[in-house]
């Protein structure tokens, strides 16, 4: 009854999420990004032209390296003068700590400190993203599909090229054609022939796992704002109720908004975490 | 509801876009821009966060490696302290035993070298003894030549003085001693 009259909520729900050829800084301006020609490399068709989500990619790239850096450039003048690390530094020092030490070292391994680089830049470019998009005029790169799906793959390539130079070539096609123990002649020929795409599967549905569940935790949270958002504009004009209404909604938005906020933290962790996992599984494969 | 969900939200610009479509062009742009974070990152905001820990478990590293070297030269010291001790215990006893030995033999020659210059003695004395004897027999031959003889001129009552005389006693005394 209501949803005939009044707003298109879902479209203004996915108007909200999704990628745009724009950027909406209403009702200040609106940015309309340049827009490029397709590419066409064989059969495929590639527009490169900047999105929404590239810009706040690089809007959280750059915020993510101007952190560091300033909490490196202050933590070498603090110990250049004798002192031990404070303040905002030190804080960021003991995150970064954690993330090396505690994610990526403990779950690799001996050589976790090689790979610590590149958990590190994931954690903190993925927490940045999730942060961006509860920001008024934000919008979470994380909550798209391209981008976490591209995350992935960098984490797939890195686990599998890395198992290759770690395990030798017959080692690691032995992570696809697993020999089972105890098993000899044909039939371990067989054995191995038959778990092969099993194995291929499994390599695969980890990073697919990965990029869906950042996506779709991201997409979600955003969509639970919006929609509780959307209350006020379906009933908002009830006589009499509209100031309850908008308070209700206020305060239920305010705690949704405290769970992003320790989701954007909690996913930035795990896809850290599960990315070394994998990196630890495969090195340690045998 | 579907349609919803494909629906353009960006009609004037151009393409379609919803929250559930793959941009591959935002792809290639996801792995530029983090390809670039991590080695801006690693060139520029990593090593001065962590060179402070770095340094730590390089130094705690090269302190264990330090502390097992260090253990294992005196663990191979002591080895070599104990085998030294025992080859100069062996070596003491060695020279113990050798100069017991030593002792053992002089002592056996010194006991041998006395006997032999006892018997030496002891066979002297023999021999002078036996000289003695047998010049106290000469002697008392002499001494009985002379008192046969006397006894004997005094038997005939004639002095018979001469060597012819003297000859025949001492003849008879020489059967005497023969037969004796």
């Amino acid at each position: 009854m209501m949803l005939g009259q009044g707003p298109d909520i879902g479209e203004m729900v996915l108007h909200h999420t999704a990628d745009a050829w724009t950027i909406d800084l209403e009702p200040i301006t609106t940015i309309h990004l340049p827009r490029w020609a397709d590419i066409h490399i064989g059969g495929m068709t590639l527009n490169l032209s900047p999105t929404k989500h590239v810009v706040y990619l690089i809007f959280a790239a750059a915020l993510v390296f101007l952190t560091m850096w300033l909490a490196g450039r202050s933590l070498r003048r603090q110990r250049a003068g004798e002192k031990s690390p404070k303040g905002f530094a030190a804080a960021m020092e003991g995150v970064v700590l954690f993330v090396r030490n505690d994610i990526a070292i403990a779950n690799i391994g001996a050589d976790g400190a090689k790979f610590a680089p590149f958990v590190m830049a994931l954690f903190f470019f993925v927490l940045y993203a999730n942060l961006l998009g509860l920001l008024p005029w934000g919008a979470s790169p994380t909550g798209n599909l391209a981008v976490t799906a591209a995350l992935a793959i960098l984490v797939f390539l890195t686990v599998e090229i890395a198992g290759m130079t770690k395990l030798g070539f017959k080692g690691y096609m032995g992570t696809i054609f697993p020999h089972a123990p105890g098993m000899h002649g044909p039939a371990a020929v067989g054995f191995s022939l038959f778990m092969a795409p099993i194995e291929i599967l499994g390599k695969l549905v980890k990073p697919f796992a990965l990029a869906v569940r950042l996506f779709g935790n991201m997409t979600a949270g955003h969509f639970v704002i919006l929609s509780l958002f959307g209350i006020i504009f379906l009933f908002g004009d009830i006589k009499g109720w509209n100031w309850a209404i908008g308070g209700v909604t206020a305060l239920l938005v305010v705690g949704i908004m405290m769970l992003e906020l320790i989701v954007a933290f909690l996913q930035a962790y795990v896809f850290a975490l599960l990315s070394a996992v994998f990196i630890g599984l495969m090195q340690h494969e045998h | 509801m579907y349609s919803v969900l494909l629906a353009s939200s960006e009609g004037a610009a151009g393409a379609p876009m919803s929250p559930f479509e793959v941009n591959t062009g935002l792809i290639f742009w996801t792995w530029l821009v983090f390809i670039a974070l991590y080695f801006l990152l690693k060139k520029y905001a990593w090593p001065a966060i962590l060179t402070v820990t770095v340094q730590r478990e390089e130094t705690i590293r090269r302190q264990l490696e330090e502390a097992e070297q260090a253990h294992a030269k005196a663990a191979a010291l002591l080895a070599e302290q104990q085998k030294l001790l025992g080859e100069s215990r062996t070596q003491a006893q060695s020279i113990l035993a050798e100069a017991k030995s030593a002792s053992d033999r002089e002592r056996a020659a010194a006991v041998l070298k006395t006997r032999e210059e006892q018997d030496q003695l002891l066979a002297r004395a023999r021999r002078e003894i036996a000289a003695e004897g047998e010049k106290a027999r000469q002697e008392l031959r002499r001494e009985a030549v002379d008192l046969s003889l006397a006894a004997a001129s005094k038997l005939i009552g004639e002095r018979l003085s001469s060597d012819a005389d003297k000859k025949i006693v001492l003849d008879y005394l020489s059967t005497l001693e023969s037969s004796h």
